[in-house]
């Protein structure tokens, strides 16, 4: 059973805001748009991480869950996306060098 | 453990469970969605491993779309998440009528959420090989072992869709319990974890895999 009550209202809400990302999305990554690489990159990559965001904090409940569960949860995330970000940075970089 | 959680979904044939003591630290938690969460972090790092492996390859390559090799159609897989994202709105609710007891909006919400499944799985059948002749991007060029863009994108996303299945049939199994009257709302908020991270994860599949 989850921690808090969460209404069915929030979960139209996140529905939106998930639909709403998802058009943004496919219109920053249209060619045609002339969204500038590094830009589009960085703005892809933002909505993408609010929308998994969104999905585990309301429909997956954390956001009204114990402390300790958030933690667990969210950590182990923090340093395997640094070093990803490294290796990729120094795949690109061995490239252009 | 409140009662509410322990109550089967057919109060009038099972006994309310014996509530377990509060855990300082994880709350109302019970083993099993504990359980869950900790299954869902370790598949979250295969399916990062496998996105890293993608980022290094590509981010290390010169030419990474080869010529003759198809594009990936954003459009038709735009629809594939949206039917992803709906999915997971029936899963919340089939959860939220689970925890008032309410077995069968939990049943009607279960199966729409499974349709949805199907829905992708289909989709992707036809993405990768084409539900009519001529069709799907095995015949339209993209072969798996013939490039690292082809094979980091049958890898990712049949491993996801390896994911969407197993929680289709996971979705079936506890709509059959659930009319049986042999589930309870925990059993049901378990199910919904699983299904909600298999939409997470395709959030991401789609931005890096089709979107960048």
């Amino acid at each position: 059973m989850t921690q808090g009550h969460t209404s069915r209202k929030t979960y139209w809400m996140v529905f939106a805001a998930l639909a709403v990302l998802t058009v943004l999305e496919i219109i920053v990554a249209t060619p045609s748009m002339g969204v500038p690489k590094k830009p589009m990159v960085l703005a892809l990559i933002t909505m993408a991480v609010s929308k998994a965001s969104l999905v585990g904090l309301f429909f997956m409940h954390l956001k009204t869950e114990q402390r300790a569960l958030k933690l667990t949860v969210a950590l182990p995330f923090f340093f395997p996306a640094l070093y990803a970000v490294i290796l990729i940075a120094e795949a690109g970089w061995r490239l252009i060098r | 453990m409140s009662a509410i959680a322990t109550a089967t979904l057919e109060p009038s044939s099972h006994p309310v469970a014996h509530p377990l003591p509060r855990d300082e630290y994880f709350g109302d938690a019970t083993p099993g969605k504990i359980g869950m969460w900790i299954f869902l972090l370790s598949d979250a790092f295969s399916f990062g491993g496998l996105l890293l492996a993608y980022g290094i390859l590509r981010g290390g390559s010169e030419v990474w779309h080869h010529p003759g090799e198809p594009t990936l159609g954003i459009p038709f897989t735009a629809f594939l998440t949206f039917l992803l994202i709906c999915s997971s709105v029936t899963m919340v609710l089939a959860v939220a009528a689970a925890n008032e007891g309410n077995r069968k909006q939990t049943i009607l919400f279960l199966a729409l959420t499974a349709l949805g499944g199907i829905g992708f799985l289909t989709g992707q059948f036809h993405e990768y090989f084409g539900l009519t002749p001529g069709h799907g991007l095995v015949h339209e060029g993209l072969i798996f072992g013939r490039s690292a863009y082809a094979s980091t994108f049958y890898v990712t996303t049949s491993f996801h869709g390896a994911h969407v299945l197993t929680g289709t049939i996971y979705i079936l199994v506890t709509l059959a319990r659930t009319a049986a009257g042999k589930t309870n709302a925990n059993d049901i908020e378990i199910l919904g974890l699983f299904w909600h991270f298999v939409d997470l994860i395709w959030i991401l599949v789609f931005t890096f895999i089709y979107l960048l």
